[in-house]
């Protein structure tokens, strides 16, 4: 009993002597790991806490509050809040399974060998060494009214493409329900080569054994698609939607320069800090945005994994 | 379905695909070429290829001086951007690898995810703080903001790098009396450098292309990178010549680097590896 305090004394001492011996054995990894993590971490927590204060502080002409929810509220009571959210939510619910839809379609197209298969391939990644600016300003060219290529062609005025479809120029970026579809062309023709990429690494990933068996077994290429393809592309399949709804919801650039009259609530964000002069509002559009993606993702995620269960019986 | 059906099936989707993938390219380039006449039609069509093909919007480029003020910055962003984060990126990628204290592996993967944070949601506190620290319309301020983009990817592609990298390299060093420093500058650095060159240029590009938090760091001042410039001349309402002719200067290095140096730098990554 006597020498319990020496025990402890003891013990405390051989852990710092082993904290001690711990960085002296890692002293120059914890040294030149120390910068990124202080530089990005550091960031992190600045710009989680800047988020959470600017949204809940008030500044008002009788002294600061905080936390209030006021911003919020005042946001709900925008139209143009509102609209914005809307907005997104199309956009999402459109642009997402259109991403996975084409890259998978050219996943397809390239899977197979043919002759000039590197050369499409590269031809197919060639969005991706577009700046995604400089993607949206052509698009914003091309789309031009009255006279832009796209009315052009539309209107049948082209020799190779003779079929009036319209007979009166758009004004697609002073429509609201055109500036969105152009800026979700926008998005999925620059993001196809991604969403292509992971759907043919899947794709080369199925055995050819598989296919070799079914065809043996009798079955034609629809049923070889739907029963041995399909479920075994659902991998990689969840990976493109996951990833990509993330991508879609936060879009900027594309309705930025496309859709500058409608915004979502990306762009709210910016008209919010920018025109309105008020960053706490712009703080709480980010922060809303911010939680639209993460539930999503989670629900996606639950969702596609409950999906695979009832589909893939092995 | 036939063979034969499935064949012409395949090749409409085929070039449908070709054409939407090239048409918005083209048309930059042609209109980056175009005269005058070809642009401003006066309500008549506009001509797939330009009436005169010219160079002359390049030639006003070289002599616009908001053109070459913006190119120069671009420049300087994306190099102290190249610069900060290999300098903080690299030496973080060789502790991560070579160093397995516990939470190690939790550390590089939250350090990589961070990228994961919307830039969009970031990008009002980063600016209000930049604001503070007076750090907006300068270039220091941007680079620092796109470093946060391009640190974590640095991470990755030099963690990857350095796993190829034998231990027993500086192992050997080290019994020869050489301190962990200069067996790191001096002994595993060159081997890596292939490797952590294609991650400069990665970062280069990144720095290069950013929109998003250069916009929100210049949208008021004088300085301008030259996707901020497009914009900014966007809502002048340019003639669209000049502004496909700004937009082939930014695509170019972008292209030049993807298809060209890319398959150099992996073929030199692996290399790098073999010893």
């Amino acid at each position: 009993m006597v020498i319990k305090p020496m025990d402890t004394a003891y013990v405390s001492n051989s852990a710092s002597n082993a904290a001690m011996a711990f960085i002296r054995k890692n002293l120059f990894g914890i040294v030149i790991l120390a910068p990124a993590a202080l530089y990005l971490i550091g960031f992190l927590l600045i710009i989680l806490y800047k988020v959470l204060e600017l949204s809940f502080t008030f500044d008002g002409p009788d002294g600061t509050l905080f936390p209030t929810a006021i911003h919020f509220i005042e946001l709900s009571k925008r139209s143009e809040f509102r609209e914005a959210f809307t907005r997104t939510l199309w956009f999402t619910l459109i642009g997402t399974p259109l991403e996975l839809f084409v890259g998978m379609v050219a996943a397809f197209l390239i899977s197979k060998e043919f002759k000039g298969r590197g050369l499409i391939r590269s031809l197919f990644v060639l969005p991706l060494a577009i700046p995604t600016i400089v993607t949206a300003i052509t698009l914003y060219i091309v789309f031009d009214f009255p006279g832009g290529h796209v009315n052009d062609l539309l209107m049948g005025h082209h020799a190779f493409f003779p079929f009036q479809i319209i007979s009166y120029p758009v004004d697609w970026r002073g429509s609201e329900f055109f500036a969105l579809i152009v800026s979700i062309f926008g998005k999925v023709w620059r993001d196809m080569p991604i969403s292509m990429l992971i759907i043919l690494a899947g794709l080369q990933a199925i055995p050819e054994d598989q296919y070799e068996a079914a065809k043996t077994l009798g079955a034609g290429a629809f049923q070889t698609f739907l029963k041995i393809t399909l479920p075994l592309l659902t991998p990689a399949m969840s990976t493109v939607l996951v990833l990509r709804s993330i991508e879609v919801w936060k879009e900027f650039i594309f309705p930025f320069i496309l859709a500058g009259s409608y915004p979502l609530l990306a762009t709210l964000i910016e008209r919010a800090y920018h025109e309105w002069r008020n960053p706490n509002e712009a703080c709480a559009i980010s922060l809303v945005l911010l939680g639209l993606i993460i539930f999503s993702t989670v629900f996606i995620f639950k969702t596609l994994k409950w999906l695979r269960h009832r589909l893939v019986r092995i | 379905m036939t063979t034969k059906t499935q064949k012409t099936v395949w090749l409409i989707v085929m070039i449908l695909m070709v054409a939407v993938v090239i048409a918005p390219i083209f048309v930059m380039f042609k209109y980056s070429i175009s005269d005058r006449s070809s642009v401003v039609t006066g309500g008549q069509v506009i001509p797939l290829w330009p009436y005169n093909p010219t160079l002359e919007q390049f030639e006003s480029l070289l002599a616009m001086d908001s053109f070459l003020a913006a190119t120069i910055s671009s420049l300087q962003v994306a190099l102290l951007s190249v610069a900060i984060s290999l300098v903080i990126g690299t030496p973080a990628a060789f502790a991560l690898v070579r160093y397995r204290f516990p939470g190690v592996m939790v550390l590089a993967t939250l350090l990589i995810s961070i990228r994961l944070f919307p830039n969009i949601v970031a990008v009002v506190p980063v600016a209000e703080v930049f604001l503070k620290l007076n750090l907006v319309n300068s270039v220091i301020g941007v680079a620092m903001a796109h470093s946060l983009l391009s640190i974590p990817y640095v991470v990755f592609i030099a963690m990857g790098v350095f796993e190829t990298i034998p231990k027993d390299l500086e192992e050997q060093a080290q019994i020869l009396g050489a301190s962990k420093f200069y067996s790191f500058t001096r002994i595993i650095l060159p081997v890596a450098l292939p490797g952590l060159a294609a991650g400069a240029i990665y970062v280069f590009l990144l720095s290069w292309d950013e929109f998003i938090f250069s916009y929100f760091l210049l949208a008021f001042g004088d300085l301008s990178t030259l996707p901020v410039l497009l914009k900014k001349i966007l809502s002048w309402t340019p003639q669209h010549n000049l502004l496909a002719a700004i937009s082939v200067m930014l695509s170019i290095p972008v292209i030049i680097f993807t298809f060209v140096v890319q398959k150099y730098m992996q073929a030199g990554a692996t290399a790098g590896a073999v010893k």
